[in-house]
């Protein structure tokens, strides 16, 4: 689904991935560690093609097409989601208006028709009543007042009814309490369905536990130094980066 | 016929502090054919011979040109607004208007006027006055849709009595040279007064607001709120002053402009301006510049929405706040489904 090779990213012009190399295939949970600033972020954003991030090397392979081709909402359209680490606020933007115009953007984009009306809220109602997620959150302003558990859960409604292939979590977990996270975790496990994929940035293990991933990366100073499985994420847990042989390249 | 020639008349310049950076130099000097006074399409109003003194000079172009004024008096509570679309059709033209509307005591009214044009190097200058009595609510809303090569002056006097309401709201959609001037002075006690202004500019378009308060008598609010999203060269200016004196206890004096620009050529100049002579008050002032917030729109545009939608979504947030303002559903519906084609 998404192969990445050799790939180097500047942000204010100070390299921030150097070199990085990645495969997701169909269906793969692939998480993604590493300390602050080793530039999980950047990746995530430079392939949601955020404007701070500029490629000047390597290649993104998404679905066969040439992602570093794609503008972002040609990406969104093609099924990337990135939920992200602090969900803009819109004030002005209701958010239910919002929604509609994205899940029609996404139809027109596939040749579809618009969405009905009616078809839009049956939609709502099932997917918020199935996560007892506040349906409330779509009548108010897009994130505008939300405190910041009511934006992670906006943004899993926004998962749930755009319905992408490749979804990014940077970091839900981050400022969520523990019934959140089961529900970020109920979300993302009730939408696996062996063709979607998962590339997430956590710092904890909670999340992992929840969501069990196929691989889980360690990133460091702009490259993937070490690739295992959940068990790694173990590890890093019980002895940090420093025990698993992980230098701080800042330091 | 040029403005400038007119006898006995002391024109404000661009010089003078009060109007400072407004351009008044093409409409004074321009030689227009003809001068005529536009009538209103209403019959049995009063008319008036206009011996008011004003508070500027603009209001004494209409006047020296046609001293009477046309007198609408509201008596009773009207449930629908009173519509009055202005149509300037005939080029080289200079045209003169003046109205009083007079609200009176514990009536709620409202009233939504319509400036637009087919014309070509026509003036437009207006002269209003809202007299709004004692207890009143009075809300107006004005469109201004005039375009390209037209003028518009819109000077405008308001007298509210105590624990009257006046609301105004302006539409500005025209890309022509217009000159708004708003005059209130509160000299009565407990009055609410508010002016919320989108000025949506594009093209060659260039709009002064100049807009002078004073407050005089105690308790009373002014909340000023101006929305500017301009385009291509569109040159706008914002002045407003409002002045607190000595027995305007308790004043409530708010003063606020916004402004996105949508080109590199697009310019505003904001002067908000406030001048306090009392202590016990609350007062605030302030104008923003700036773009579209880049967050916002990758925000949007990560979600599938392409740049142009998006960009539009953003603006009409901004923009909306003005209309989110007007009280009367009526005339929301009215400017909701206004369209200039339905009008020229």
């Amino acid at each position: 689904m998404l192969e990445i090779k050799n790939l180097k990213v500047n942000i204010n012009d100070k390299e921030i991935l150097k070199g990085l190399n990645l495969n997701i295939k169909e269906g793969e949970i692939h998480a993604l560690m590493g300390i602050n600033g080793a530039g999980k972020s950047t990746l995530v954003k430079t392939l949601s093609a955020h404007y701070d991030c500029e490629v000047t090397d390597g290649a993104i392979t998404y679905k066969k097409k040439d992602l570093l081709d794609l503008d972002v909402s040609q990406r969104a359209n093609e099924g990337i989601f990135m939920s992200f680490q602090n969900p803009i606020e819109v004030p002005g933007v209701n958010n239910s208006y919002f929604l509609k115009t994205a899940i029609n953007e996404k139809r027109k984009y596939a040749g579809q028709e618009d969405i009905d009306t009616m078809d839009f809220l049956k939609l709502i109602k099932d997917q918020t009543a199935k996560y007892n997620l506040d349906k409330k959150l779509l009548q108010r302003d897009l994130n505008e007042g939300f405190s910041g558990g009511e934006k992670k859960r906006n943004e899993l409604i926004q998962l749930l009814l755009l319905d992408p292939d490749l979804i990014m979590l940077d970091e839900i977990d981050s400022g969520l309490d523990v019934d959140a996270i089961k529900t970020v975790a109920n979300v993302i496990n009730s939408m696996l369905d062996g063709k979607k994929s998962v590339l997430m940035i956590t710092h904890y293990d909670r999340l992992l536990e929840l969501i069990k991933p196929d691989f889980v990366h360690i990133l460091n100073d702009g490259q993937i130094v070490k690739t295992g499985d959940y068990s790694l994420a173990l590890e890093l847990d019980e002895k940090g980066y420093e025990g698993i042989g992980i230098k701080d390249e800042s330091k | 016929m040029r403005v400038n020639e007119i006898e006995g008349l002391v024109l404000p310049t661009k010089k003078d502090e009060e109007f400072i950076k407004v351009n008044f130099a093409e409409l004074f000097s321009y030689d227009f054919k003809n001068t005529k006074s536009y009538k209103f399409d209403i019959m049995g109003l009063e008319v008036r011979k206009d011996t008011k003194g004003y508070a500027n000079s603009l209001f004494e172009i209409t006047k020296s040109l046609d001293e009477n004024q046309v007198i609408l008096t509201i008596n009773s509570n009207i449930p629908e607004p009173i519509c009055l679309i202005h149509k300037i059709k005939e080029d080289e033209t200079f045209f003169t208007n003046s109205l009083k509307i007079e609200v009176k005591e514990n009536v709620k009214a409202s009233v939504i006027e319509v400036f637009t044009n087919t014309s070509n190097n026509s003036a437009y200058c207006l002269n209003r006055t809202f007299e709004v009595d004692e207890n009143a609510n009075f809300e107006y809303a004005k469109v201004q849709d005039i375009n390209d090569a037209n003028y518009l002056v819109f000077n405008l006097d308001i007298e509210q009595k105590d624990n009257s309401k006046c609301k105004i709201t302006n539409f500005e959609y025209g890309t022509g040279v217009i000159i708004n001037n708003i005059v209130n002075v509160l000299d009565n006690k407990n009055c609410d007064y508010k002016l919320n202004t989108l000025v949506k500019s594009q093209n060659s378009s260039n709009t002064a607001n100049i807009i002078n308060t004073v407050h005089n008598n105690e308790n009373s609010i002014s909340n000023i709120n101006f929305k500017h999203s301009l385009k291509d060269k569109s040159r706008t200016v914002f002045k407003a002053k409002s002045i607190v004196n000595k027995n305007a206890l308790y004043t409530k004096a708010f003063q606020n402009s916004n402004t996105i620009l949508l080109s590199n050529d697009a310019t505003i100049y904001a002067q908000p301006h406030l001048e306090i002579l009392v202590d016990e008050l609350e007062a605030s002032h302030g104008a923003t510049t700036g773009t579209l917030d880049k967050e916002q729109l990758l925000y949007l545009q990560s979600r599938g929405i392409n740049k142009d939608l998006a960009y539009e979504i953003l603006l009409k947030a901004f923009e909306q706040k003005i209309y989110d303002n007007i009280e009367d559903k009526l005339i929301k519906e009215f400017i909701d489904s206004y369209e200039r084609k339905s009008y020229v």
